[in-house]
C-alpha cells in the first residue's frame, strides 16, 4: 500500500515556478529519501501535501485520503518537523507540547517525557531562552508525541550536533521499525543515504529520478585506485567502461561501470602495490543524476 | 477549545493593560467633570463659542458638558476610539500573527480544519472586547455615579456600553476580514488601523458639514452618537442594520478568504 501518492503535483506562485508536475509514491514502511539542493522545491512540496498551500494542478492521497478534502483526518496521522522550527516564545516547553497534545486527543505524557530525556530537553525552559538546536528538538518531540503512522521531515538536521543526529536517526529508525512510514526531504545527501531505502531527486522543481538508494549506486561507476609497483601500460586500460582515466607515476586512478569481471582479470596481470574500489557517494551520485539531466537539455 | 484558552493565554497581559487604560481613561476623565462643575452655563458658551471643526474633532457638539452625561458623552468619544482601535488590532494580529511570528507551520499541520481556528480565535477576541466593554460598563457608571452626585444614569450608560460593544463588534470582523485577505501578515494590522482612522476623519467631516451628512453611513463612528443617547433616542435601528450587515460580511470574508488562501510559511 502506497501511503503518500503523488500525482502530476503543480504549484506556482504566480508566473514563479514552484513544482511542476511532480509524481512518486511512498510505499508503507518505508524511509523515503526526498533530495534536492535549496530551492529546488522539496518545502513547497511538502507544504502543498500538508495543505498549507494549495496546489495549482495534480492531486495527492496520504493514507488514501484525498490531501486537501480530507486534511485534519489526515493530520491526526502526521507527525511533521519543518526545517526552520518557530514556536510560541513566551510558553514553557512542556506548556508547549502539552498544547500540541491537546490535539490528538491521547494521553501523549509518558511519551513526551521519554522523547525529551533521549533528546535531554529541558521542559521547563522558555521557548525564547532555547538555542535553535534546542527548538529542533523541541520540534522532534512534537512531530513524534503523538505517534504518528506517517513522519514528514524537511531538512531535519541542521542545527543538531551530530551526537544528537545519530540520536535523532535512531529515533527514526525505531519508529521504522514500528511500521512508521518516513518522508525525508534533505540536501545533505550522506544523510539520506544513511537512513533511506528509496529516494525522489528534484531539480528546478521537477522530479529528476525516483530510484532504489541500492540501485543508484549499482549503477553508477565505481572508483578505482591503484598503486603498482613498475609503471603500467596506458593501452591496459583502453577498456569498455572506463572513464577519467588519470595514469602518475604508479598511480593509476579510473571509474568504471560494466562487468566487474574483465576489469578484476586485467587488474590482476599488473604488478600490484595496493588497491582501492570505492563506492561513489550519492553526492557524485546525485551530480552524475544532474550532469545527465542537463546533456538531456542540451541536446533537445 | 484548546486554541480558544490558549488564545486568551496569550493576549492575558495585553488584556489587563487594556483594563488598566479604560479604568484610568473613565475615572480620570470623569474627575475633570467634578472640576468643572458649578462653571455651568458659561462653560456651555464657551463651547458654544468654540469653532465647529475643533466642536467635531473633540467630540462635544451638541453636547451640554455642564451635566454629568454630556461630560460623559464627550469622554465616551475617546472610549469609542480607545476600544475600537483595541478591537481592530485584535481582529487582525489573532489571525496574521500566526504567519507573522511564523508558527502557522505549527498549528496549521494539527488536525483541526482552518474555519476550526479562526472560530477558536474569533471568540477569543470577542471576549476580550467584550471583558474591555464590561470594565468600561462597570467603570463608567460607577465614576458618572461618583462624581455626578445624584442623577439617574443607568439606562442611557447601558446604551452607550451597548452601541459601543456594536462597534467594537464591527472593527474586530473589519480587522479579521484584512487579515484574511491580506498575504501579507504584517500589512494587516497597519491597513486596518488606517481603516479605522480615515473612517473616524469622515466621521469628522460628517460632524462639521450638513451636506456631508450621508456620510454618517459609511462610518461606524456615525452609529453611536452621544446626543442621540442623552436625548433618549438610543441607537437608530438602521444603524444597528447596517452594522449586523458588515459584520456577517466581514465575519464571511474571513472565513472564505482564509479557508482558500496560501499561508505565508
Amino acid at each position: 500500500m502506497n501511503v503518500i501518492e503523488i500525482n502530476g503535483l503543480t504549484k506556482h506562485y504566480g508566473k514563479a515556478r514552484g513544482i511542476e508536475d511532480v509524481t512518486f509514491s511512498v510505499k508503507e514502511g518505508e524511509i523515503f529519501g526526498f533530495i534536492g539542493p535549496n530551492g529546488a522545491g522539496k518545502s513547497t512540496t511538502i507544504r502543498t501535501l500538508l495543505s498549507l498551500i494549495y496546489p495549482t494542478g495534480g492531486s495527492a492521497t496520504i493514507l488514501g485520503m484525498d490531501m486537501i478534502k480530507d486534511a485534519p483526518e489526515i493530520k491526526k496521522q502526521v507527525g511533521y518537523l519543518p526545517s526552520e522550527v518557530f514556536y510560541y516564545d513566551n510558553m514553557k516547553v512542556i506548556d508547549l507540547l502539552n498544547y500540541s497534545a491537546s490535539f490528538y486527543k491521547k494521553d501523549c505524557s509518558s511519551r513526551i517525557k521519554e522523547l525529551a530525556e533521549r533528546l535531554d530537553l529541558d521542559l521547563n525552559k522558555k521557548i525564547e531562552d532555547l538555542s535553535f538546536g534546542n527548538k529542533k528538538k523541541v520540534g522532534i518531540v512534537q512531530g513524534l508525541l503523538h505517534s504518528p503512522k506517517l513522519i514528514i521531515l524537511d531538512e531535519p538536521t541542521s542545527g543538531l550536533d551530530p551526537l544528537m543526529q545519530q540520536t535523532f536517526f535512531d529515533l527514526l529508525k525505531e519508529e521504522n521499525e514500528k511500521g512508521v512510514t518516513i518522508l525525508f526531504s534533505s540536501h545533505i545527501l550522506s544523510e539520506v543515504q544513511k537512513l533511506c531505502d528509496r529516494v525522489a531527486i528534484i531539480k528546478d522543481g521537477k522530479i529528476v529520478k525516483v530510484e532504489k538508494i541500492s540501485t543508484l549506486r549499482e549503477n553508477n561507476y565505481k572508483k578505482f585506485h591503484i598503486e603498482t609497483k613498475t609503471p603500467a601500460d596506458q593501452e591496459m586500460f583502453n577498456f569498455e567502461g572506463i572513464k577519467d582515466l588519470e595514469m602518475e607515476g604508479n598511480s593509476i586512478r579510473f571509474l568504471f561501470k560494466g562487468d566487474l569481471n574483465p576489469i578484476m582479470g586485467r587488474i590482476a596481470e599488473l604488478d600490484i602495490g595496493n588497491v582501492w574500489i570505492e563506492e561513489p557517494d550519492l553526492e557524485e551520485i546525485f551530480m552524475h543524476y544532474y550532469e545527465k539531466e542537463d546533456q538531456g537539455r542540451e541536446h533537445v | 477549545m484548546n486554541i480558544f484558552l490558549q488564545e486568551l493565554k496569550a493576549y492575558r497581559k495585553s488584556l489587563t493593560i487594556w483594563i488598566i487604560g479604560v479604568l484610568v481613561m473613565v475615572f480620570s476623565g470623569m474627575s475633570k467633570y467634578a472640576g468643572m462643575e458649578g462653571a455651568g452655563q458659561s462653560l456651555n458658551e464657551l463651547m458654544n463659542n468654540m469653532p465647529g471643526v475643533l466642536k467635531a474633532m473633540l467630540g462635544i457638539q451638541s453636547l451640554d458638558v455642564s451635566s454629568p452625561l454630556g461630560f460623559y458623552g464627550v469622554l465616551f468619544t475617546y472610549l469609542v476610539i480607545m476600544l475600537t482601535v483595541h478591537a481592530v488590532m485584535i481582529g487582525s494580529t489573532i489571525l496574521s500573527k500566526e504567519e507573522r511570528d511564523k508558527t502557522a507551520e505549527f498549528l496549521m499541520t494539527k488536525p483541526v480544519t482552518r474555519p476550526f481556528i479562526i472560530t477558536s480565535k474569533l471568540f477569543a477576541a470577542a471576549v476580550q472586547v467584550t471583558i474591555l466593554t464590561i470594565v468600561s460598563f462597570v467603570s463608567s457608571l460607577a465614576a458618572v455615579y461618583y462624581f455626578a452626585g445624584e442623577g439617574e444614569f443607568f439606562r442611557e450608560i447601558l446604551i452607550f456600553s451597548l452601541g459601543l460593544w456594536m462597534l467594537q463588534v464591527l472593527f474586530l470582523t473589519i480587522g479579521s476580514g484584512i487579515a484574511a485577505m491580506k498575504k501579507n501578515p504584517k500589512k494587516a494590522p497597519a491597513l486596518s488601523a488606517a481603516i479605522l482612522l480615515f473612517t473616524f476623519f469622515i466621521s469628522i467631516m460628517a460632524d462639521m458639514t450638513e451636506n456631508l451628512q450621508p456620510l454618517k453611513y459609511i462610518t461606524p463612528f456615525q452609529y453611536v452618537t452621544a446626543d442621540m443617547v442623552i436625548n433618549g433616542n438610543g441607537i437608530d435601528g438602521i444603524y444597528i442594520f447596517l452594522t449586523c450587515i458588515l459584520v456577517s460580511v466581514f465575519i464571511w470574508v474571513t472565513y472564505d478568504r482564509y479557508r482558500k488562501r496560501d499561508l505565508y510559511v
